[in-house]
């Protein structure tokens, strides 16, 4: 299980919800909304990627909103 | 956790964290820029867009060349943040450019219709506008005409009266 916490005053949530539609198969992930921040919870992580796909997550994110 | 006094940037293990004024540069500037560095590391921000920026950098292998990537991410926000300013300088220059190119690129539709006229045979006449009233008035008389001529040749038969007349001389 994993959280990534991404602020709302820089990340937009369409960009959050196109990187989980590509990342679905890797992991479960689930969105809870807080005053400043989109809370992605991973669940469910695929082994192979257990310890990268945090960052290439927000990497993703962070591409889709160049 | 190191400090690097003169760019304050933030070394620990595998990560360099440092702030970025966004007064300074704008948010879509420290977008940009972080965009261009996705595939070299990891990136996160976070912070005020309004006061400043936090950007966490995170080495896809190992802490290597980090604090030199720090300052190579300073450089490209100045360069996205000219290429941003003369963007929106030569934005109304750079419609124009498009617009006239576009414009070109599409068949004017007067310069069709002129075409069109200058292929069209304007000597034909198929209605008979451009022959006067003499002429067009020949031309409809002509089919009477040849009615009265068709009779000419022929015998026609004898009259009524004619008829009677013979039929008294036979009688006599």
């Amino acid at each position: 299980m994993g959280i990534i916490k991404f602020n709302k005053h820089i990340y937009n949530l369409e960009a959050i919800n196109q990187a989980i539609k590509e990342f679905k198969n890797l992991a479960e992930f689930s969105i809870k909304e807080t005053n400043d921040f989109f809370e992605i919870k991973l669940d469910n992580i695929n082994g192979e990627v257990k310890e990268i796909i945090k960052d290439e997550f927000a990497n993703y994110v962070l591409g889709l909103m160049g | 956790m190191a400090i690097d006094k003169d760019y304050n940037f933030k070394v620990k293990e595998n990560f360099l964290e440092f702030n970025i004024n966004s007064k300074i540069y704008p948010l879509s500037v420290i977008l940009q820029t972080a965009y261009f560095f996705l595939d070299k590391v990891y990136i996160f921000l976070d912070g005020d867009p309004n006061k400043e920026i936090k950007v966490i950098m995170k080495g896809k292998e190992g802490q290597a060349g980090l604090s030199k990537l720090a300052g190579e991410f300073y450089n490209e926000l100045l360069n996205q943040l000219l290429r941003e300013k003369v963007s929106a300088t030569n934005a109304k220059i750079r419609e124009y450019i498009v617009a006239k190119a576009l414009y070109n690129a599409v068949p004017n539709e007067v310069d069709e219709l002129l075409k069109e006229v200058e292929e069209e045979d304007w000597q034909e006449d198929p209605l008979g506008i451009a022959k006067t009233w003499e002429e067009s008035q020949k031309k409809v008389k002509k089919p009477s005409s040849k009615k009265a001529t068709e009779g000419k040749g022929k015998k026609r038969p004898p009259s009524l009266k004619l008829r009677r007349l013979k039929g008294k001389k036979g009688r006599k």
